[in-house]
């Protein structure tokens, strides 16, 4: 299928295209060759993929932008989880991937760990970074529509300086796509911000599997990653010193951790 | 042209909670904490507002109107269905406009059940109208009711009612988010097939749309007045289009207004509790006015470039309101003037008074009220009477002129 010229911002040295996956136009980004590794975004992409250049050199780094978000079209009747695990089971036959390796980030964490319950035989591994989804009542994760805008920030990192300057002028076309995403994501936790039946289906992960937290992590606290592990049959833990929820791109270590994790497991 | 008989006038009472701390809380919605509120003081309330609505049954308004709001003073009205039905049991003449309850937060069929309840109960006397609910409503109400889809849930709840009032029962109904098996509503309504039923709108076009398709009325709340006409214009347009004739009684505009003996007085006495109205009871965030998908993109793009230069709710002063909206405070003659032209202006018959507003003490709103209905009210009926005689006259000589004319070109 032929792709058209997109103007994904997030995504500033990656091919991207965007791809009619029934229906729904959908931006890819890619970067680089080699064994296929996919990338689920979270809920803000605040953090954006740039540290997905530092797998480009012996991976092909997959990186699509879910319905909703961004260069994505909006489908309104993709509003659970599980549409989204079968919207990328669509998207992956358009690009011929059969077998590679998954990473998620706190939504699209959730999400690879729900592709991953239905669908471990295609991956050669999977790496959850600060995973949403699960019900950990003694540390769970924040609901953040509780949270005032002008707050979201201090939940996602120690360094809000990097993310651009908070007396800037409100831009009317950033608050509409916020409103936008939000929408989105508000279809899969407005009414709660958890699966109750994943921690019933997390035993047939049956994949090598890297949890990567950041220590500091406000939004989907590290104090989770025990009862992951507990659940999942084949799964190891990096915690990120001194890092927050955005941890991918706040720290170079973690990155490495991840690039060590896939070279243990390269493609069967 | 509207006649004085068709006239009504109905008192809206919003029960407020009007005993607070001065306060500079972004919001007075949704997280302004209910440890404000005394449940002593609360019943105090109740037993003064209650007693307002029923002087103004017995001082001749048409229609006494609640409506309900979730977590915040600005209303204490959660259920108006259960203070509907105090004023069913306390009085025997006024309509009871229950205006409403937003379906779609609720079961439809219980919602059905309910006000059939209250129009049997009160013999005929009630009128009904849906809002959406503000966006508010949606934080404070079940999550499980999300506000993404708020409109296509309003629009199904909307149909259960009509299935359940129209058509006997049992019936089965299948939809998105309602089902039903055995629909069949015991008690029915005692205006038969339903009461009168509005749509409760803020003027955007496809709530206005939906009024005109369904054949319902269409009553507004309190925007700007160009933005009320543009909506009533546009109700209009679409019930003729669909080959029906708009009736002045299927329109219903609001007013605030304060009388005393002079304009100095009027403003004097009434003007704060306005201003306390708007600037303290009306205070929100925009995060709490559009929760996530209860506004389509254009639309919130509109709020927000309207937001960024305008500010939102908080900061009205009086001159910009009494500029833009129906509010009036001063003699009979000036408040009468004032509706008599908003009435003509709008060519609708049905006029909800908001005379009891913010921290509005008891004796100044039985005052209020009483002015209303003894001074201003014959003075909007003689004033929309003598339009009418004027009317009948200039189209007496209007067609004495064409037949004239006529003669002349017949020659």
């Amino acid at each position: 299928m032929p792709g058209v010229e997109a103007t994904e911002t997030h995504l500033p040295r990656h091919s991207c295209r965007v791809l009619e996956i029934s229906g729904i136009p959908s931006a890819v980004g890619e970067v680089g060759e080699g064994a296929p590794v996919v990338f689920l975004h979270g809920a803000g992409r605040l953090g954006g993929t740039a540290w997905a250049e530092t797998l480009a050199d012996e991976y092909r780094v997959v990186l699509p932008v879910h319905p909703g978000f961004g260069d994505s079209g909006d489908d309104p009747t993709i509003d659970s989880i599980h549409d989204y695990v079968l919207h990328y089971l669509d998207l992956f036959d358009e690009l011929g991937l059969e077998r590679f390796h998954l990473i998620g980030h706190s939504l699209g964490g959730y999400l690879a760990a729900s592709f991953a319950v239905e669908h471990a035989a295609r991956l050669a591994s999977l790496v959850l970074v600060s995973p949403a989804g699960l019900l950990v009542p003694e540390a769970p994760t924040v609901d953040m529509f509780r949270i005032p805008p002008q707050d979201v920030l201090g939940y996602l990192t120690d360094r809000p300086e990097r993310y651009g300057d908070p007396d800037a002028p409100p831009d009317v076309d950033q608050l509409v796509e916020r409103y936008r995403e939000s929408t989105t994501v508000a279809q899969l936790f407005w009414e709660r911000n958890f699966d109750l039946k994943l921690a019933r289906w997390l035993h047939r992960v049956k994949v090598p599997t890297l949890l990567l937290w950041g220590e500091k992590d406000r939004l989907v606290p590290a104090a989770q990653a025990p009862r992951w592990l507990e659940l999942l049959p084949d799964a190891r833990l990096e915690v990120v010193p001194g890092a927050g929820h955005l941890v991918l791109g706040e720290s170079v270590d973690a990155p490495a951790i991840i690039r060590r994790f896939l070279a243990e497991h390269p493609q069967a | 042209m509207l006649s004085a008989d068709e006239l009504q006038f109905y008192f809206m009472h919003f029960m407020p909670y009007a005993d607070r701390p001065a306060d500079e809380s972004d919001s007075v919605w949704v997280d302004y904490s209910n440890s404000h509120y005394d449940p002593g003081v609360g019943k105090r309330y109740y037993e003064r507002y209650v007693d307002e609505m029923v002087l103004a049954d017995r001082l001749g308004f048409d229609g006494l109107v609640v409506n309900e709001h979730h977590s915040s003073p600005y209303s204490t009205m959660p259920s108006c269905t259960v203070m509907a039905s105090t004023l069913v049991a306390l009085t025997g003449r006024a309509k009871i406009c229950i205006f409403g309850t937003p379906v779609n937060l609720t079961y439809p069929n219980r919602l059905a059940e309910e006000y059939a309840m209250l129009d049997v109960m009160s013999g005929g006397r009630t009128e009904l109208a849906f809002p959406l609910g503000t966006g508010m409503e949606y934080w404070s109400n079940a999550n499980e009711i999300a506000p993404a889809t708020a409109r296509a849930r309003y629009r199904e709840a909307l149909d259960v009612i009509r299935q359940a009032w129209t058509t006997d029962g049992p019936t089965t109904y299948s939809g998105r988010y309602y089902n039903y098996r055995y629909l069949n509503v015991w008690p029915k309504p005692f205006q038969q097939p339903h009461p009168k039923l509005y749509i409760m709108g803020s003027g955007s076009p496809g709530t206005i749309d939906l009024a005109a398709e369904l054949g319902f009325g269409y009553s507004v709340t309190f925007i700007p007045i160009t933005q009320q006409l543009a909506a009533f214009d546009r109700y209009r347009a679409k019930v003729t289009e669909a080959g029906g004739t708009p009736r002045a009684d299927s329109l219903i505009l609001g007013v605030m207004a304060y009388v005393a003996d002079t304009d100095e007085e009027a403003l004097e006495e009434g003007r704060q509790h306005i201003l306390f109205y708007f600037n303290n009871m009306m205070r929100t965030t925009p995060r709490y006015l559009a929760p996530p998908g209860y506004v389509e993109l254009g639309e919130y793009r509109r709020r927000i470039e309207r937001m960024l230069t305008q500010g939102v709710h908080g900061n009205t002063d009086w001159e910009t309101l009494t500029k833009l909206s129906r509010v009036v405070c001063g003699s009979p003659d000036t408040v009468a003037n004032a509706i008599a032209g908003w009435v003509r202006d709008a060519g609708s018959s049905r006029v909800i008074c908001h005379l009891h507003l913010g921290d509005m003490p008891h004796w100044k709103t039985v005052k209020n009220l009483t002015l209303f209905a003894e001074e201003v009210l014959p003075r909007v009926r003689r004033l929309i009477g003598s339009d009418a005689a004027r009317a009948i006259g200039a189209r007496a000589a209007g067609e004495d002129a064409a037949a004239v004319g006529g003669m002349h070109a017949g020659r």
